[in-house]
């Protein structure tokens, strides 16, 4: 992350955690909160710096472990409250942290003593008075009652006309506005105005009017209209919109609804008529997500759940028929304890694959029921218990909400018999070599076929009561040496499994491609215990030539790790140097070379040369002299250039050099004419 | 700086993010961490498909596995994977091996074959399919076995890295904190994989890990400093860069010994495994090919979960010179003395036939 050349603004970091663990968990069967719950919660509202952040948060934390019963310790207690007393003693703190404060100091039993109690309680007053926000109502009343519940006496002057105020913002539809300026109005926003409302009630000092308690009863029995549903029969309430700037999510949506819905049924007296399935749908609901990763998330679902009801759980929903299992039912509350007597009936337990039902009225007070006496064979099977509470009184406490449906699986062995592979001719049909398989392990049967022929493969399945099963995974695979892959589904029939590939209606889609194919078949279904893959063997496919339209097997994958790794080294291959004599050889050539040279002094000598003819008169004789040097200073040039002299230097000298040569040459040569010429004449 | 796509989230987004704004983030080098559920949509597919990975047509497929589901006594249906087929790599997955096997739970995809960026980091058993459990299956699963990934990287060329997972409850506190055994196992881990699983590879993702960088690229003639600006041929040189690693802080010698440098002309020339200090410099030394014309020094280093460096420096290579060949060679000597001989030989006749008498 801390890559500075990625300065670029961060362009959405969205964690999805809440939606995302509601939906998956849906399916998930319901279990009370436990000890992960607790754990959880410590792991989570850690303080930092000995304090849980700021009053909103501390509250949050320290509600949450006054449901858990988790342990917190003194010290932070002192100081938390010692904290929360100068926040309440203060005069600039504004409704929602007194509301806050206030909160934690029941909690924590803190000591502030009536006079500052009542300094704030007027100061509630004051901001009630002039509340035209849901919230500002929210947290004034819940102040006000906060510190009703220390044992200090307030009461609500103009009861009737706060309600009149809070009950103005409401909709037809049982949702609240957050103020009267606002168009928007929220389910959240419900909860919100009910849990004030519920304030209301408590704090009058005579009797709110009935009626309209009865119109916002009204009112509830209009939002649980709007409450949605998962499939299972869990129940949460969501906004409308969820578009809105505004939007909390289900969770807190439903929680803020399930604390008003509450605190009035519990402030206003009277049924309020809500029907046990959905109180339990909504338990459901909070129960279905589990251990939450966020504090609020967290305060949220415990906070919510502290109200409600019963529910029914089966501790295990995958039952094996061979280690004997028992159909273990748990009736607790949410938080896990225990619940008061009573009797769970197993009312219908149905398959879900062949829809025949099997009744069962059998009573058991104990929540155990061995599922061999039931006689259910293995399959996916959907329970369906009935809770009857034995104590009447504890009905009205407890919601048991009907009927509940279970959905579980019964597991077992499923035994594989009669294994048979084999090649048949197509013509006559008949069985040419059947070969016995044993499923229990590899086989390496070897086959061989023509596209004339067939391979024939059965195989018979039974459940531990003798029935036919049928898995969900049947799959014989047909990999053909370039690892092209063909898979077939096997079909039941007349009680066995039974496969025969026609070749020749295969040609086409096996791309012609003859030679061994691995033969491999897989059998699996979630009731199956010993599921398995097991390799059979290898046919060896013998399949006439593609034609000119046939279909190009696909291009075989390359393996993507190929292209790393360090490649083969390449060396520059040098042109070879030309081939030379030796050395020795070359010196005895040049020998030869200088041989005629040799020969023509020796012959010179031998002819008795003299030089008579050279002029003796100093001029002509200076010129021969200056001559004959020429041509020697031209020669040595010549062995100079080969020594070092580039072709430049050497023309250069050379321009020099020729007409010296010319004009001395011409000298002594004339010189040498007019002599010869001279001697003839004389 | 990333972004995280948890599919379910943008169900009701709608418009807000769309898939070239998320094909141009990830164009732009940066990195992205997409997890889809089944019901994956298509802004979310389109995306994967552009990184080649494509997600099956059956929204409500499942990777169903019947013989290494996560056993549980309360999931029943095994679509509850417990994976430990993961790709073998220290940089990836970080030098500490995962032991306990990876929860996993959702729609399995398939990797393009003629996609050479995408790589499956978590491949299902060879007995799993993709299907709906809950209905009966009609026709053959369209991927099966080890074809099936649970959870791929794509690593673009400019090295922006996507994270693609099928399942978004491999990322949740419930499955990193379960307990799991995998079915036909007596092993029972106190805690999955997940969390050390998502842990290192978010670190890779995030470049906090294989990231590498190259400086001080240099090349000389053997026993002179200085870079010049043209070879002749035959000339030994020698080549050094410097390669460091990002480490999540700072930048620390990378050391390994497969980086290779090339001398290349339409081909490689020369093609050499480059020797390091563990310090980070690595360097070698060749000779120059007797072919002449523009070469380049091309190092492309490709190692499986490293960021790819390509460099390249352009130099030109000129034959030898006129007189930069062989002057005295032993074997032209006869032709030496003959010419040489002949030289003498004239100029003795030369005065002889002018001045004999």
């Amino acid at each position: 992350m801390a890559r500075g050349r990625r300065s670029v603004a961060l362009l959405a970091l969205i964690c999805a955690l809440l939606l995302h663990s509601i939906a998956p968990a849906s399916a998930a069967p319901i279990r009370p909160i436990s000890d992960a719950h607790r754990s959880a919660a410590a792991e989570l509202f850690a303080p930092i710096d000995g304090s849980y952040g700021s009053l909103e948060e501390t509250y949050e934390a320290l509600r949450t472990f006054q449901i858990l019963g988790v342990e917190k310790s003194a010290e932070l207690s002192h100081e938390t409250c010692l904290s929360v007393a100068e926040k309440v003693g203060s005069s600039s703190t504004p409704a929602k942290d007194l509301f806050y404060a206030l909160r934690i100091t029941s909690i924590l039993g803190c000591q502030i003593d009536s006079s500052t109690y009542d300094e704030v309680a007027s100061r509630l007053h004051a901001v009630l008075k002039d509340a035209n926000s849901l919230l500002e109502f929210y947290y004034s009343i819940g102040g006000l009652l906060s510190i009703k519940d220390q044992g200090h006496d307030v009461i609500l002057s103009d009861a009737d006309g706060t309600f009149h105020a809070i009950k103005a913002l409401s909709q037809s539809d049982g949702r609240w506005r957050l103020d009267t300026n606002s168009a928007e109005s929220s389910t959240f926003a419900a909860g919100i105005a009910l849990e004030s409302l519920a304030g209301v009630i408590s704090l009058a000092g005579s009797e709110v009017d009935q009626s309209m308690i009865g119109v916002v009863k009204n009112d509830i029995v209009k939002l649980f209209g709007s409450i949605k549903s998962f499939d299972d029969g869990t129940l949460y309430f969501d906004e409308k919109h969820v578009d809105g700037s505004e939007y909390k999510g289900p969770l807190t949506t439903s929680a803020s609804v399930v604390r008003g819905v509450s605190a009035f049924a519990a402030a206003a007296s009277g049924n309020l008529n809500i029907p046990g399935d959905k109180i339990l749908g909504l338990a459901k609901f909070f129960l279905s997500i589990g251990v939450p990763g966020t504090t609020k998330d967290f305060f949220n679902q415990i906070d919510s759940l502290v109200s409600i009801p019963l529910i029914l759980s089966l501790p295990a929903t995958v039952l094996s028929l061979t280690s004997k299992d028992q159909l273990k039912v748990e009736v607790t509350t949410v938080f896990g304890s225990a619940a008061p007597p009573l009797t769970v009936n197993l009312v219908q337990a149905y398959s879900s694959d062949s829809k025949d039902e099997l009744q069962f009225d059998a009573e058991n007070v104990v929540h155990y029921l061995d599922i061999a006496a039931l006689k259910l064979d293995v399959g996916k099977y959907t329970f369906v218990f009935e809770v009857t509470l034995h104590d009447p009184d504890n009905v009205n406490i407890y919601a048991t909400g009907g009927q509940n449906s279970i959905r579980a699986f019964i597991t077992g062995l499923i035994k594989v018999d009669k294994a048979e592979i084999g090649i048949l001719d197509s013509d006559a049909g008949s069985v040419e070599s059947l070969q016995k398989l044993d499923l229990s392990k590899d086989n390496s049967v070897s086959l061989s076929a023509n596209h004339l022929q067939k391979l024939r493969l059965s195989f018979v399945l039974t459940t531990p009561l003798g029935h036919t099963f049928k898995p969900h995974q049947v799959f014989l695979k047909l990999r053909h040496e370039t690892k092209v892959e063909h898979i077939f589904i096997l079909e039941s029939s007349a009680r066995q499994y039974k496969i025969v590939l026609d070749f020749l209606g295969l040609v086409g889609k096996f791309y012609y491609l003859s030679g061994k194919y691995e033969l491999e078949l897989t059998v699996g279904d979630a009731a199956m215990e010993n599921s398995f893959i097991r390799a059979l063997g290898h046919i060896e496919l013998d399949l006439p030539e593609p034609p000119e339209k046939a279909a190009r097997p696909p291009p075989l994958a390359a393996d993507p790790l190929s292209k790393f790794g360090p490649k083969q080294e390449i060396s520059h291959i040098f042109r070879a140097p030309e081939k030379r004599p030796p050395k020795e050889l070359s010196l005895a050539f040049l020998g030869l070379t200088l041989l005629p040279f040799f020969g023509f002094l020796f012959g010179l000598t031998k002819l008795g040369v003299n030089l008579k003819n050279f002029p003796s008169s100093p001029v002509p004789a200076a010129f021969s002299i200056l001559f004959h040097a020429g041509i020697a200073a031209v020669l040595l040039l010549y062995v100079l250039f080969w020594l070092k002299l580039d072709l430049f230097t050497t023309l250069k000298i050379l321009g020099f050099l020729g007409p010296f040569l010319v004009f001395v040459g011409h000298r002594t040569l004339s010189y040498l004419a007019s002599t010869s010429t001279k001697q003839k004449a004389a | 700086m990333y972004i995280y796509i948890f599919w379910e989230l943008f169900v009701g987004l709608g418009g807000s993010l769309d898939q070239n704004a998320v094909l141009e983030f990830v164009d732009s080098g940066r990195d992205l961490i997409l997890a889809a559920d089944s019901s994956a949509s298509d802004v979310i597919r389109g995306i994967a498909t552009e990184c080649g990975v494509d997600f099956d047509e059956d929204l409500e497929a499942l990777v169903i596995d019947h013989t290494s589901y996560a056993v549980s006594e309360t999931e029943g249906d095994h679509t509850l994977i417990a994976s430990d087929a993961l790709i073998h790599s220290d940089v990836i997955l970080g030098d500490k091996k995962i032991e306990a096997p990876i929860l996993f739970r959702g729609t399995g995809h398939s990797v393009n074959p003629a996609n050479s960026l995408v790589l499956k980091v978590l491949s299902a058993s060879p007995s799993a399919y993709l299907a709906n459990p809950k209905t009966k299956l009609s026709s053959p699963p369209s991927l099966t076995g080890s074809a099936i990934s649970l959870v791929s990287i794509m690593q673009a060329r400019n090295n922006a890295r996507v994270l693609i997972s099928g399942s978004l409850d491999l990322f949740s506190n419930r499955f990193s904190k379960s307990v799991v055994q995998k079915a036909g196992s007596k092993i029972k881990y106190e805690k999955s994989g997940n969390e050390q699983f998502v842990t290192e590879i978010s670190k890779w993702v995030f470049h906090e890990r294989g990231h590498l960088k190259a400086v001080n690229v240099s090349h000389r003639k053997v026993g002179e400093m200085t870079e010049p600006a043209m070879y002749r041929i035959n000339d030994d040189l020698e080549y050094s860069v410097e390669i460091y690693e990002w480490s999540g802080t700072s930048w620390e010698p990378y050391v390994a010994d497969d980086v290779q440098v090339q001398f290349y002309m339409m081909s490689p020339y020369v093609l050499k495994t480059l020797s390091n200090n563990q310090k980070g410099l690595y360097s070698t030394s060749f000779k120059v090919p007797d072919v002449y014309g523009v070469f380049q020094f091309k190092v492309e280093y490709q190692k499986l979960g490293y960021t790819s460096l390509r460099l390249a420096k352009q130099i030109p290579v000129r034959p030898f010179r006129h007189n930069e060949y062989e002057r005295f060679i032993t074997a032209a000597y006869p032709y030496y003395g003959a010419s040489f001989s002949t030289m003498a030989a004239f100029f003795i006749f030369s005065i002889v036939y002018l001045y004999h008498k």
